[in-house]
């Protein structure tokens, strides 16, 4: 157990180092000079020089990236070149809607897949079957984006019962919760199939089991069977498969954002992308980063808690 | 990314690769019939060999000029003189569309093509040389531990929004999973006894490898690759949407899409052509790549 968290960690190590540099490459690639910037168009060559100084600039560039890691850990991640607003309070702001939409999202999606592919595999080879995987299929390929502006054509305008631009208010108050509703069938919506395809084939393999035999054997219902000797075996390699498709989630989550105008990270690392704002750009990159593998580090220790065998490896 | 990754590599599991493996070379012909009784499979392929048709020909099979704009015409709905209606700038939506799939067709194909040839030198160098593997796997891992979108977001933000960063982005995404499934084939393969003979011969690396487990690991991989553009394509359209892809007036499924945002509710087919179309063709290699595997593993079959 221990092992395979340090194990884990020690992967991660590599990983965290490449997402420093890049983020730090970044930075590099500006084609003005910070400290040109800094001092104004009417500095002198020598105020110029003193402020690179300061910046640390003149350092080689190994140097600089140690003094630019140092600025990290103290949380400073330098402010907007367009508004001037700092990256980190930008950041603190856009993560909360983007955790929201993430969460009302895979609140209906998940238990919705999990029923759809529990009964395809139920039901193997019958027509619902079929029908389930087709579903399953069709939504993987469906482009979010497609999704999202169908939802706001359908219930925005043509039968126009909910909003659609954008978090109207937090989510306790009635406007929130229905602003939230489009955004998150979106998200949700793209996600259903993939669980439902996983959670069948998972299902499939425990039914075929010795257990579930003895199960049936024993007198027990169909329900008891399937919920509590097949679905409960099933769920391990469900929930890190849906761990694992946080990357899916992300992806979905930011497209989604842009077309509904969510104030989320996703929407604001588009922008300063599209705005040239590199700060900006480069610290929603690092912390979307960050995010995904502490995401998946999690996921990996909580396979090992969950499932002994990987315990004993 | 999504289930079908995951699908590819369980598929590349080395139980499974040994059974595609067994069944590729003197069961091809059943395999290609089993793929041709299954009616999703034979209108997917058709969907896709249309498709490729299109985007091929596009510049012959197009009506109009894909960028001369008609300002007199805007906006025109499916029917009213084109056939397909016009977008924002009074182009025929046919044009856009044929020069759409092409762009984005293309943009699969070259993300597709420099991932697995990458990749695979990768898989198959890991998976012949064991010293190399623990190195070169413990890489694709580090490459693995990023979804997409974000190389995407990353190399649009160093290189500027364009056609050339996202399929700098979706070639790199790739490469990791394509070693993956390469370097499972590759294994099953190595241990089969005509690798031993062909050692003992004193054949060289590269030979026995392009010659002898090269040819064996064929299904597998193209199973990958057909599974893989969907994705893609989806992908590619995505950040498109999002206008780190092709650039106005370049026409592309994704972009062309997010222009038909601002028409939505009085034009909605300027933007639910082109989803569409990126619908249809993703279903299309989804369904295809999905049949091509249970016709290449003979222990789905019945």
């Amino acid at each position: 157990m221990l092992r395979h968290t340090l194990q884990r960690l020690l992967l991660v190590l590599p990983v965290l180092i490449g997402v420093l540099l890049i983020g730090f490459l970044l930075m590099q690639v500006v084609p003005t000079d910070p400290a040109q910037v800094r001092a104004g168009p009417t500095a002198t060559q020598d105020i110029v020089q003193a402020i690179r100084q300061e910046l640390g600039l003149d350092q080689p560039l190994w140097k600089q990236f140690l003094i630019y890691i140092g600025r990290l850990l103290q949380g400073d991640l330098g402010v907007s070149i367009i508004n001037n607003v700092s990256v980190v309070q930008e950041l603190g702001n856009t993560i909360g809607p983007t955790l929201e939409l993430m969460f009302a999202s895979l609140i209906w999606a998940i238990p919705l897949g999990m029923f759809l592919g529990t009964i395809g595999a139920y039901f193997r080879g019958s027509l619902l079957d079929r029908a389930i995987m087709a579903f399953s299929v069709a939504g993987v390929s469906l482009p979010v984006f497609f999704l999202g502006l169908g939802l706001i054509w359908l219930f925005g305008f043509k039968y126009p019962i909910l909003p659609f631009t954008g978090r109207v208010g937090p989510l306790w108050t009635w406007e929130g919760l229905q602003g939230i509703i489009l955004p998150a069938l979106t998200l949700g919506g793209v996600f259903v199939g993939p669980v439902a395809r996983m959670t069948r084939t998972s299902v499939l393999d425990e039914l075929g089991n010795d257990h579930v035999r003895t199960a049936r054997a024993k007198g027990l219902g169909e329900g008891v069977v399937v919920l509590r000797h097949t679905l409960r075996n099933a769920l391990v390699p469900v929930v890190t498969l849906i761990g694992l498709q946080i990357g899916f989630l992300l992806g979905g989550a930011v497209v989604t954002e842009t077309v509904f105008s969510w104030p989320g990270i996703g929407r604001l690392a588009v922008g300063a992308i599209l705005s040239s704002d590199l700060p900006m750009a480069q610290g929603t990159i690092i912390v979307l980063s960050l995010g995904f593998i502490l995401i998946n580090l999690a996921v990996d220790v909580l396979y090992a808690v969950l499932d002994p065998r990987v315990r004993a490896t | 990314m999504s289930i079908v990754t995951d699908q590819i590599e369980k598929a590349s599991g080395a139980a499974d690769v040994a059974a595609v493996v067994a069944a590729s070379a003197p069961r091809r012909k059943s395999a290609l019939r089993m793929l041709l009784s299954d009616v999703g499979a034979c209108i997917a392929l058709a969907l896709v060999l249309v498709a490729i048709f299109g985007a091929v020909f596009a510049p012959w099979l197009a009506p109009t000029d894909p960028y001369g704009n008609d300002l007199a015409n805007t906006l025109k709905p499916p029917g009213e003189g084109a056939f397909l209606g016009t977008d924002g700038q009074g182009r025929d939506m046919i044009t856009r569309l044929l020069f759409g799939l092409r762009t984005t067709l293309m943009m699969g194909f070259a993300s597709v093509t420099f991932g697995c040839v990458i990749g695979g030198i990768i898989g198959f160098a890991a998976a012949y040389y064991p010293r190399l593997s623990g190195i070169l796997m413990r890489c694709m891992d580090v490459l693995l531990s990023f979804p997409a979108i974000l190389f995407g977001l990353a190399i649009a933000a160093i290189f500027g929004p364009g056609l050339t960063a996202v399929i700098i982005a979706l070639s790199i995404a790739t490469v990791p999973l394509m070693a993956r499934v390469v370097r499972g084939s590759a294994l099953v393969v190595l241990q089969q006894g005509y690798i031993e003979a062909a050692r003992s011969l004193g054949l060289s690396d590269l030979r026995i490898i392009l010659r002898y487990v090269l040819p064996n690991c064929l299904s597998a991989m193209f199973v990958f690759v057909t599974l893989r553009f969907g994705q893609v394509i989806l992908l590619g359209a995505a950040l498109s949407f999002l206008g780190l892809g092709a650039q106005p007036p370049t026409a592309e499924l994704g972009a062309m899409a997010a222009d038909g945002r601002n028409f939505l509710f009085f034009a909605p087919h300027v933007s639910v052509l082109p989803s569409l179309v990126i619908f249809a063709v993703v279903l299309a290699f989804n369904v295809l790549g999905d049949a091509l595997r249970d016709a290449l593993d003979p222990k789905l079959r019945r």
